[in-house]
Formats: structure tokens, sequence, C-alpha cells
């Protein structure tokens, strides 16, 4: 492995954790399935997505 | 050399390696071990349950099928259900298992030395709580990702779900009574300590904003900028300590809890954006940090042992930390770490609907477990590297050490261990704290030993600055849990409520909001109000309760498991979770017990409030009561903590009974019984199951 594929391992890894990925996965998704269609901005969709979080708490553990 | 010649080479060095280690800790007493040897231990252990053990469950005892549709794949909807990455995935499962619990237990249990708390965190994570998590996960996950309660509803009958319902919320309100008391011990009188906390406010606030408007969806941004904030806080916070600011943030005991339910009540009702969920990122990535920093440490510094491996505290029960022996209280006391019932709810949770395939259940369940359960090992260390005098000075209730160094210094060395008052004076002094005699709760003590590996790294020139850095980390993943766990059990009580008055069905109805924040904070601040006014000390009396209400969701977990195992067909296999049910119940119900019918008054809390209400009724004050409203709060505490403990046990009974009745019809039964599992789907989705596998079975 090289130094580069571990960096480039590292964002995705952190990307993905973070949730940071969801909007690309998002935006990949409109295109593919439902081509011509709107896709929300990233505003709107980040506000969504936290609303959303509100009704459903998670619990942290002890 | 052949792929299997291969693995037997290596099985074998991993088994030799664990084997010399054990002996090493278990044998050796005469002089002091190199906290190497528990990591040794620990790790090849870990790394045989994991590769055998945990592999024979997945595949033998559950049947984990890699051609089986999960829910995730199935039900994709991009919001709850949704297939995701093994390894991210258990990022996610180990941050939300992972909080103070495994840091603070262990610290405790090692007023009984080492030994016994090592080899528990160890042993019971092979054999139960991992075992548990990846269970429930495996059941949720065939049922949808529903929940232990709805499980224990669906397949037990509607008494053992009304029993998990009361379980999950007791527990619930004792666990942010103990944790919250743990951050009340840490930051009371300690001006550095309440400033940084404090401001992890407006950093959490500043850092919603900024995601909310400024830079939507820019995660890793923003955790950069809080991370980079709150290390500027903790620095400052020496600053504030030396400036005319100490006296402002100098706040005792008492008006801590008030702030902190006024926190928890507030958070509660503010939108997740604006506070939780920052500083939900924050002490996430806070928490992974310190967690590898703190295994860099102890691995770079190699620090030697200084407490004893079985201190005489194990079979006397008369350890002034807690109180009990050996059996059963070990067991209450390290229950994160080894076996954590909490951890069903988590497993029982958001993980089995993100999940890929049902190949990954080992890695993600019984993976996740083992870490947590080496983060215990770790606290335990940091607990048994500094001196056993200091140990029990810090940890010993303000009762009993008198609160000066000098009596702290007497009270230690009556207890058969020794320190000087100037030793206490210049520990605290090192960490620039005003006094660390009775700093109870695990925390301070963690910190101590935390700053003292660290400072091995740095130097001692950053001893301070290590030790508030230690107390600021734990503080803020516990808040975070406070804040999580109050919205968890105000969801709780208006779904619960919803059912009988209409309004409450309705989660954003602002009266029903706040009377279910009200109902749930006033909850865990009566227990937390309790704990810092008792005068026989908070901790050591609620840790216990604490410890036994998070066994029994423990028991309530693996009886649902082993009632499935029976219901599935698989009698023969049913001991895979029988046999730590039984274990754990034994444990619990053997500390009930204690804890209600000991006629010893420091043991049993039924004998303990006899003793003060007998001498109320003679106009006696007893120490360590001051006055008669002292030896009032007592009495008060000691009946309604024991009527807690007997009401636990009585949970457990009814649950494990109504089980029997189920699991003897089933095994009666001569057609196979019906169950709630979703029937087989053909997965079009390819993924490997465990870190570095291939598609497919290995």
């Amino acid at each position: 492995m090289t130094a580069r594929q571990v960096i480039s391992g590292v964002r995705w890894y952190l990307r993905e954790v973070s949730g940071e990925s969801a909007y690309d996965r998002y935006v990949a998704h409109r295109r593919r399935d439902h081509p011509g269609e709107p896709v929300m901005s990233r505003r709107d969709f980040e506000r969504r997505r936290q609303d959303a979080r509100e009704a459903r708490p998670q619990s942290r553990c002890c | 050399m052949s792929t299997k010649a291969r693995s037997i080479v290596v099985w074998t060095a991993v088994a030799l390696v664990g084997a010399v280690a054990w002996g090493v800790i278990a044998l050796i007493r005469d002089e002091q071990i190199s906290a190497a040897w528990l990591i040794f231990a620990a790790v090849a252990s870990y790394a045989i349950a994991y590769r055998f053990y945990a592999r024979f469950i997945q595949y033998r005892v559950l049947g984990a099928d890699p051609d089986r549709a999960t829910p995730a794949e199935r039900l994709q909807n991009d919001v709850d259900f949704q297939p995701t990455d093994r390894r991210v995935l258990f990022g996610h499962h180990f941050a939300a298992i992972a909080g103070a619990g495994p840091l603070v237990g262990p610290v405790l249990a090692a007023q009984m030395g080492y030994l016994p708390g090592t080899i528990w965190i160890i042993v019971g994570v092979i054999f139960a709580g991992a075992v548990q998590d990846m269970v429930v996960l495996f059941f949720s996950m065939r049922r949808d990702g529903k929940s232990l309660g709805q499980m224990a509803r669906d397949e037990i009958g509607p008494f053992g779900g009304i029993a998990a319902l009361v379980a999950v919320l007791s527990i619930m309100v004792i666990l942010l009574a103990v944790l919250a008391l743990v951050v009340v011990n840490a930051l009371a009188d300690s001006p550095w300590g309440t400033f940084s906390i404090a401001m992890t406010i407006p950093i959490a606030l500043f850092m919603g904003f900024y995601l909310r408007v400024l830079r939507p969806g820019r995660v890793l941004e923003t955790s950069g900028i809080g991370v980079a904030l709150l290390i500027l806080a903790i620095a400052l916070g020496g600053v504030v300590q030396d400036s005319s600011l100490a006296d402002t943030f100098t706040l005792d005991a008492e008006t801590l809890v008030f702030c902190l339910i006024a926190y928890g009540f507030i958070a509660s009702v503010l939108p997740v954006w604006m506070l939780l969920a920052p500083r939900d990122y924050l002490s996430t990535f806070m928490k992974i940090g310190t967690i590898v920093l703190l295994a860099v440490g102890i691995i770079v510094t190699l620090p030697v042992m200084e407490n004893e491996a079985v201190t005489k505290f194990a079979s006397s029960g008369e350890g002034p930390v807690f109180a009990g022996a050996l059996f059963p209280f070990v067991f209450i006391t390290i229950a994160c770490g080894a076996l954590s019932g909490f951890h069903a709810l988590i497993a029982s949770g958001t993980t089995p609907k993100m999940i890929e395939k049902e190949t990954q259940v080992r890695f993600i369940g019984y993976g996740a477990m083992l870490m947590e359960s080496f983060v215990a090992v770790m606290a335990m260390i940091a607990a048994s590297i500094i001196d056993p005098g200091l140990y029990f000075a810090m940890n010993s209730p303000g009762g009993a050490t008198g609160g000066t160094v000098q009596s702290a210094s007497e009270f230690v060395n009556g207890l058969g261990f020794a320190i000087a008052p100037e030793a206490l004076q210049s520990a605290a002094q090192a960490v620039e704290e005003e006094t660390l005699v009775s700093r109870t709760g695990g925390a301070p003590t963690l910190a101590i030993g935390m700053s003292e590996i660290f400072s091995g790294v740095t130097g001692d020139g950053l001893k301070a600055f290590w030790y508030h850095f230690a107390i600021m980390f734990e503080a803020l993943f516990i808040l975070t849990t406070v804040d999580a766990g109050t919205r968890v059990g105000r969801f709780m009580i208006q779904d619960t409520l919803g059912n009988v008055i209409k309004p409450f069905r309705d989660v954003s109805w602002k009266p029903g909001v706040w009377f279910a924040s009200a109902v749930i904070v006033g909850a865990w601040g009566y227990f937390l109000w309790a704990g810092v006014t008792n005068p026989l000390g908070g901790i050591n009396q609620l840790f216990p309760l604490f410890g036994i209400a998070n066994q029994l969701l423990a028991a309530v977990a693996l009886t649902v498991c082993t009632v499935l195992l029976i219901k599935h067909g698989k009698l023969k296999w049913a001991w895979v979770t029988g046999v730590p049910l039984a274990w754990d119940a034994a444990v619990t119900l053997t500390a009930s017990w204690q804890k209600v019918f000991s006629s010893d008054p420091i043991l049993g809390f039924f004998a303990q409030r006899d003793r003060f209400q007998e001498a109320i009724d003679r106009g006696e004050v007893l120490a360590p009561a001051k006055d008669m409203d002292d030896m009032h709060a007592v009495v008060t505490n000691s009946t309604v903590d024991g009527i807690l403990a007997a009401f636990f046990a009585i949970l457990i009974i009814v649950i494990i009974l109504d089980a029997a009745r189920v699991c003897i019809r089933t095994i009666r039964s001569s057609e196979p019984v019906e169950t709630t599992e979703v029937p087989k789907v053909e997965s079009r989705l390819q993924a490997p199951a465990g870190l570095f596998e291939t598609a497919g079975r290995t």
C-alpha cells in the first residue's frame, strides 16, 4: 500500500463514518434511478436529514 | 507452507503467548509485573475467541446465511434501512456502545486488586458480553430490526414485554443518575474542569449553527474546528483557574446538580441539530482519539502495576469503595466491558437495519464488544499503576476520609495501605487540583492514571493538562449520554402515555415534550441529588444499583436469546446463551439478595436503614452523618435503594419464569412453533464477512 492509498482510505472512512458522503450518494442515486427529476440542494438535503434525526433518538451507552 | 499449516502455526503461537501472559498475571506474586502482560493476555484471548468461538456461534449455532438478504437490502429506504459498509457500521456500532461505563467500573473494582477484575473483563466478554451483543444483533436482524422490548413481547409474552420495558426505563434513570454523579464528583470545586466543560456548550452551539447554516453537511470540517476549540478550552482552563474568574467557576456539588438538571432538560427540549448532534460528533471523535492515545501510551511507556493482584477486600467484603465480597460484587461493578445489558438496546436498534450481510454479525456484534472490553482492560491498568494509598484516599467516601490530607492519610493507613499527607498534597499539586481526597466516581482516578501514562511520553510538565484532558474527555461523553439518554427516555414516556392520552402520540407536541422531559430529568435528578447529599457517599450506594440494573437488562436480553434458540429448534445449542444467563442471574440475584436482606448495615440497605432509624429514635447522630437531617436522608435513601434492589430482583424472576414456561411449551410441542422471523429472500449483494476477508465464507 502506498502512502496515497492510505490517505485516501482514511479520508474515505472518515467521510463515510461521519455521514459527510451521504449527499454524494444521494445525488448519484437520483441521477441513476430518477434521471431528469429534480435533485435537492445540499442545504435542503442536510436539513431534511438533520430533522429526520429529531424523530429517532439514538441512545448512547454507558 | 500450505495455508492450513500456516494457520496452525500462527494460532499455536497466539495460544502460547496468551498462556504465558496469563501465567505471569496469575502466578507472579512477589514482584510487580508490567502492564504489558495484561495487554498480551487480553489480545491473545480475544483473537482466539473471535477466530474460533465467535465463528462457531455465527455458523453452527445461529446459521448465518450469506445468501439471505438482510433487512437493509430488502427494505432499503435511504433513511433507516441502508446497507452500510461493514467497517463503517463497526465504527457506528462501537461509538454507540462505548461510553464511560467500561472506564468507571474497572476503576472501582480495582479495590479488590487488578486480578479478579481483569479475569472477569476478559472471560466475561468472550463467553457472555460479546455473545449477547452478537446474538441479539442476529435475531433482531432476522426480524427487520425489532427492538429488544418488542422481541420480548412477541416471543415471550405481554408479561415479559412489560417487564422488559420497565427494566429499560429504570436502568436508564439509574444509569443517567450515576453517570451524572461521576461528572459532579469530577467537577466539584474544580474551576479548571468546570470551565472547560462549560465551554463545550457554546462550542457545540457554534458547531450546530455552522453545520445548519454556514456549511451544511461538512461534518469533518466542523468537528475539526470543534476539537481545536475544545483543546483550547482545556488549556484556557488552567489560566482561568489562576485568574479572578476562578471563583465564578468554583461550584460545589449541590450547585452542579442543579446546573446538570437544568442542562439535561434544555438539551432534551432543544432541536437535535442545535446541541445534541454536534456534541455527539465532538464526543465521538474525542472518545476514539483518546482511546487510541491511551493504547499507544500504555504500549510505549509499559507502566508497572502498583496495585496488588488481589487485595484483602476481595474476601472480607469491607472495602471502602463499595461494600460486598468478590462474588457477586466484582461482576456487578464491572458491567460494561464484560457484559452490558444496555448494548442489547443498541444491537436491536439501528445496527441491524444497516448491516449488509448476515455473516457480518460476528465482526460487528462480537468484534465491537471485544474492543469495548479492551478499553475496560486499559482502564484497569490506568487505575492500577497509581499508588494504592493514593487510590484509596481518592475513592473512599468523604465521610470516611474526613476530607483533609491528614485524616485521609490516617484512614488509608488504617486500611493497611500507606500514603503520607505530603504525598497526597503533592499529587494534587501536580495536576493543579485543590485536593484529591475523596474524589470518588472513578473519573479523577482514571484521569490521574492517564496523566501518568501520557506524561510518561510527553514529560511531567504537561501532567496537569493531561489530567484535565482526561476529565474533559470523560465528562464530555457522559454529558452526551445524559443528553441522548434523557431524550430516549422522553420518547419512551411519550410513547407509553400516548396509549392513554392521545396528544402525547405526536412526539413534537410541545406540552408533551416538556412534561415527558421533566419527568425523566426529575427521576434521574432525584437520584443524583440523593447521591450527592448522601453522607455515606453516593457512588458506593448507587453504583451497585446501577450494576444490578444493567445486569438485569442483560438477563432480559439473554433470556430472549435463549428462548429464540429453543424456538428455532436449536435446543442443543441453547447453552451458548443459557449458561451466561444462568451466571448473570446468579450474580444479579445474589447481589440483590445481599443488598436487601444482609444484616450487615454496610451491605444491606434495610439493615442500614434500621440502624439509622433506631439511632434517630434514640435521638443520636451516627457518623458520618453530621446532624438529624443527614440521618433522615440516610434513612430515606436506604429505603428507596432497598426497594429498588428488591424490585429489580423480582423483575428478573418474573421474566425468567415466564420464559421458562414458553421454553417448556416449545420443547413439548410436536410441531415447530411460530416465531416472528422474516422468511428468506435471496440476497443479490456481495460483501465480505470480516475485516479483511473476501466475499463468501472463510
